[in-house]
């Protein structure tokens, strides 16, 4: 019998088998329980169609912009339901609410103690940092063109617009996949986040940033642009000789040869390093939204290419969001704020994240980073114009990329330089011409708007 | 005036039964479940073992050997249970059987004639009270527990549930039954009141009228029936969420399975009668799986299903009972008869018909307990690696070359890259075990029970959605502590029938268990099996409870058990 007693721990093993897979489990469950509660699909967190089955999305001024109870609920006028589309994804699906996905676990209230009882007790209450009525006036003034337009606080964080377009009215789903004219191309694409662009002239930011922290005496530099020039038998060509040009002069005036001629003089491997550091290839995280990286590939590049791509065409690519944040590191003194969408999210009364402004790194020194805030306020003092942006010092870069034949992509980057607004500005407009011409109106429109709003809060 | 009765009409709005519900019931049921399980667990887990003294055998010095069991080896060997350390004797000498009419039997198996009694060579022989025993030349008198003595014994020894007060247990089970009814009637229509009042009312009176019988009977040991009593409430509130109409058939078969424990609980007080219904067990067993091949339907992928006037019935459920009726051996046999050959062929055709019907989950379950019984016979590793061996290349093959299994097979680990595909079930269980958190959205108030066979499959997904993930875990706890409970009796069993049959029975349980619970997160692939006592299910209750009989049957302590009779004089005074 003893020894019989003996082999029967071999049963006990059973025991400890289901024992030790509870346990197992349990620890799984403290680990991902978020995960699983959250996954598409999952009952008690999202409707049979998909979309989340509480709470709202308010934009900065505490208007409701998408209500997700029991199915979407847009705005209430079809320009803001356009304007806040991409933010908040359709009903179908086809423009992912990433936001709102990323936030879905702290919406529904679920916490591991309690699971998603929480959500019997009201939904949650998602505080976006973008402004709605600046989202319509980014849209208005993009007037049916494709684009985007972004605006942040390079000292907080917040981004206060990043719209898309084309758009579309979620409540009244135009047909786009039999649409023939080509204006719904790319409607489901975040363009902020999720798109590319060649760059055209505002990249001569990042060469002249690599100028001024590499090359010494750069004050003194000058440079005589006869229209064109030859740099490895191939010709770099300006629409104009601008005659002798001091450095601030060369980018105010945006001269190819100019910066064409010190991209080679800086050198594949400087320019590279420069564009690393800045970013331009990486990809930022924002509240559940990746931005695609840009592209700044020397390899395989000769001289001529090397002058190109220091003025922003050859193969460059920069993602608008990520650009912004070049600009807000220039006006912040070389690093500016981590860019964000979301500044709480509540649960019934329970405030369960608050965000808080992060300092992004340093992308350029301090000193480079004062000398381009300088030149670029005499950018717009001299060359744009302050027509379009009465009692604010501006500082700007315009740029005009050649895509195609006769296509060209319009470019407008650049900052507030005031305490009161501390608020960088990119403006993208696809076949949109000439740079300053077409953005420039949107911009300060935009721009005007988000102060606006920051004088009213 | 009115101002005040406005504000306390409101007040009392504000303390709706759901807002109670939700601060109260919440906390209090998991609570309670885990009051009634950790103080069964406590009284099954912490009792001392100790041992029944049925003979003594005297030795020539005069030293007095306690005998323990009903059988025992005697021999030089340490773990023999009475040891005669000296170089002439075998490791294992002889057995020495007490049979049921009390009187003893001697068995010489390893000494090859160097057993005597009173001086004549045996091989097997009666031993009487006051013969000489001599083992290779050491001489040793049988003698009698006296009547007296065995009273005094009795009473020396520990009374089952001492200290832990199995009626109190039982009225925290009855308070955790009654809230867990009020809260099914709270969430649940109207209309199905009356039918969850009469369900837990004879639930409730059943777990009384089965504790005063034992009462009755002297019985105090009543840890076992609780922890399945708590069980059973939690899968009938289970299927009243789900499906209140099915409480009815649920409760009935919880009858007949109560039957069935009562008849297996007595059968098994005398060994000789156990021995007699072991043949009859094995070919029911036989029976049934034949009358399943040739009848049997096919629902949910697995054709084990009979249909019999009306009702579905798993027959594989019942063979599990006789399954352990034919592996279960006594000492003398295991000893002199190391051939396991007819058994193996007997697992052999259970397997074999499982495998027919595609029922790969019992398949698993019989496998598993063919391990624990050849292992707890044969002691023997070697052989059992065999087996393992020989049947995982067949699981192997099966793998292979059956479809359907594959199918099965494939969402394995990769739930989340099939979430409505294939791992459709699991990931939905996993949703809801995490909506649930640790203290559930409220009984009735799941999703999972609009998912097919979730009250029977994905059981534990079930209870943490509904119940909370404590109560899920408390349930797992709960069985696990049966099984825990079953080796540590072993020690002072009486006979090897009783401990093999008692690990066969927890083995089957702890596996389904297993089987269920991993399927349902993943760590196994789903098979569908049963989780004892608490998936909706009529046969796999009945099986439950008709297992459990085998469980009493090793539970040793004084006057615990009324599978075990009390020792020849009566036991210990009430």
């Amino acid at each position: 019998m003893k020894s019989i007693a003996s082999r029967s721990y071999f049963a006990m093993a059973l025991s400890c088998i289901l024992l030790f897979g509870l346990l197992t489990f349990l620890v799984r469950y403290a680990l991902y329980a978020d995960r699983w509660v959250t996954f598409s699909g999952s009952p008690h967190v999202y409707t049979r169609e998909g979309t989340l089955d509480t709470g709202v999305v308010k934009d900065r001024s505490g208007n409701t912009i998408l209500s997700t109870a029991h199915g979407k609920t847009y705005a209430d006028n079809a320009l803001t339901r356009s304007a806040t589309l991409h933010l908040l994804g359709d009903r179908e699906g086809n423009i992912p609410g990433l936001v709102v996905r990323t936030y879905a676990q702290l919406l529904v209230g679920f916490d591991k103690l309690n699971g998603t009882s929480a959500m019997e007790e009201g939904g949650g209450e998602l505080d976006l940092t973008i402004s709605a009525p600046v989202q319509t006036i980014a849209l208005q003034a993009l007037d049916g063109r494709k684009g985007t337009v972004g605006v942040y606080n390079y000292k907080t964080g917040e981004i206060l617009c990043a719209v898309s377009a084309p758009t579309f009215d979620p409540d009244n789903v135009p047909d786009i996949a039999g649409d023939e004219t080509g204006q719904y191309d790319g409607a489901y694409v975040y363009r902020f986040f999720h798109t590319t662009y060649t760059p055209g002239s505002i990249f001569k930011l990042v060469t002249a940033c690599a100028a001024l922290e590499n090359l010494p005496d750069m004050e003194s530099w000058s440079f005589t642009c006869t229209g064109s020039t030859v740099i490895n038998g191939e010709t770099i060509t300006c629409p104009r000789a601008h005659g002798e040009l001091s450095f601030r002069e060369a980018l105010a005036r945006s001269c190819n040869c100019a910066f064409g001629e010190l991209s080679c003089t800086l050198g594949k491997r400087t320019m590279e390093s420069v564009a690393g550091r800045i970013g331009v290839e990486s990809s930022l995280s924002v509240d559940g939204l990746r931005t695609v990286p840009g592209q700044f590939d020397l390899s395989g590049a000769g001289d001529n290419d090397l002058a190109w791509a220091g003025i922003g065409q050859y193969t460059d690519l920069v993602n608008p969001c990520q650009y912004l944040t070049y600009m807000g590191a220039i006006a912040a003194g070389g690093a500016g704020a981590q860019p964000y969408l979301v500044s709480r999210a509540k649960c019934g009364t329970t405030v369960k994240y608050t965000a808080e402004a992060k300092q992004g790194p340093r992308l350029l020194s301090e000193d480079a980073a004062v000398a381009l805030q300088q030149m670029m306020a005499y950018n717009v003092e001299t060359i744009y114009g302050k027509d379009y942006f009465p009692d604010l010092t501006i500082c700007a870069k315009s740029g005009t990329a050649e895509v195609g034949s006769d296509s060209n992509t319009a470019t407008f980057a650049g900052f507030i330089l005031d305490e009161r607004y501390p608020l960088a500005f990119i403006v993208v407009v696809e076949e949109g011409g000439a740079g300053s011409s077409t953005c420039a109106p949107i911009a300060g429109a935009v721009l005007k708007g988000c102060v606006n709003v920051l004088d009213g809060e | 005036m009115e101002p005040i009765v406005n504000l306390f009409k409101d007040g009392m709005e504000e303390l709706s039964l759901l807002t109670i519900y939700g601060s109260v019931l919440r906390i209090a049921l998991p609570v309670l479940a885990l009051f009634v399980v950790f103080r069964s667990a406590r009284s099954l887990l912490t009792f001392r073992p100790e041992p029944e003294v049925w003979a003594w055998l005297r030795l020539a010095t005069g030293e007095l050997l306690p005998v323990t069991h009903w059988e025992n080896v005697i021999g030089r060997k340490k773990s023999a249970d009475i040891v005669l350390d000296f170089a002439t004797v075998s490791k294992n000498h002889a057995v020495l059987t007490r049979q049921d009419d009390g009187t003893w039997t001697i068995r010489d198996v390893g000494a090859r004639g160097k057993v005597q009694v009173n001086g004549k060579l045996v091989g097997y022989a009666p031993l009487a009270y006051g013969d000489t025993l001599s083992l290779a030349g050491l001489d040793m008198v049988l003698e009698r527990v006296s009547g007296e003595e065995a009273r005094l014994q009795a009473n020396a020894r520990t009374r089952a549930g001492k200290g832990n007060s199995p009626g109190l247990t039982l009225i925290l089970l009855t308070v955790f039954q009654l809230l867990t009814m009020l809260s099914l009637c709270m969430h649940m229509d109207a209309e199905h009141l009356p039918k969850f009042l009469l369900a837990f009312g004879v639930l409730i009176a059943v777990g009384w009228a089965l504790f005063f019988g034992q009462k009755l009977i002297r019985r105090s040991g009543f840890e076992v029936e609780t922890i399945a009593l708590f069980l059973t409430t939690v899968g009938l509130a289970v299927t009243g969420s789900k499906n209140p109409d099915a409480m009815e058939k649920q409760l009935i078969a919880m009858g007949i399975g109560l039957v069935i424990f009562l008849v297996i609980g007595f059968s098994l007080r005398t060994l000789e009668r156990a021995q007699k219904v072991r043949y009859l067990a094995a070919a029911a067993g036989v029976a049934l799986l034949l009358v399943n091949l040739v009848f049997g339907v096919e629902q949910y992928g697995a054709k084990n299903w009979i249909y019999l006037g009306g009702f579905s019935f798993q027959p594989s459920e019942l063979v599990k009972l006789c399954f352990i009726f034919a592996g279960a051996s006594t000492l003398e046999r295991i000893v002199t008869r190391r051939n396991m050959a007819l058994f193996i062929l007997y697992t052999g055709f259970v397997g074999g018909c499982l495998v027919i019907m595609n029922d790969f989950g019992t398949a698993a379950i019989f496998f598993v307990c063919f391990l624990v019984i050849a292992y707890l016979r044969s002691g023997n590793f070697a052989a059992i690696g065999m087996i393992l061996a020989g049947v995982g290349l067949a699981g192997l093959l099966a793998v292979r070359f059956l479809p359907h299994v594959v199918r099965r097979f494939s969402a394995w680990g990769h739930i989340w890259e099939v979430p409505l595909d294939a791992g459709f079930q699991q990931t939905r269980a996993l949703m809801c075990i995490a909506s649930g958190g640790l203290f559930g959205l409220g009984l009735g108030n799941g999703w999972l029970k609009y998912v097919a066979a979730s009250d029977t499959d994905l059981i534990f997904a079930f209870v943490a959605e509904e119940w909370g993930l404590i109560m899920a875990a408390v349930m797992i706890v709960a069985l696990a502590v049966l099984g825990l409970f079953v080796v540590r009796s072993a020690k002072v069993g009486r006979s090897s029938f009783y401990t093999i049959a008692a690990c066969a029975a927890m083995s089957i349980m702890m596996t389904q268990a297993i089987l269920n619970v991993f399927g349902t997160v993943d760590f196994l692939p789903l098979t569908g099996v049963t989780f004892p006592f608490v998936s909706n299910g009529g046969s796999s209750m009945m099986a439950a409870w008709g297992l459990l009989a085998f469980i009493k049957a090793c539970d040793t302590r004084q006057n615990a058990s009324f599978a075990v009779k009390l020792s020849d004089k009566g036991g210990a005074a009430a």
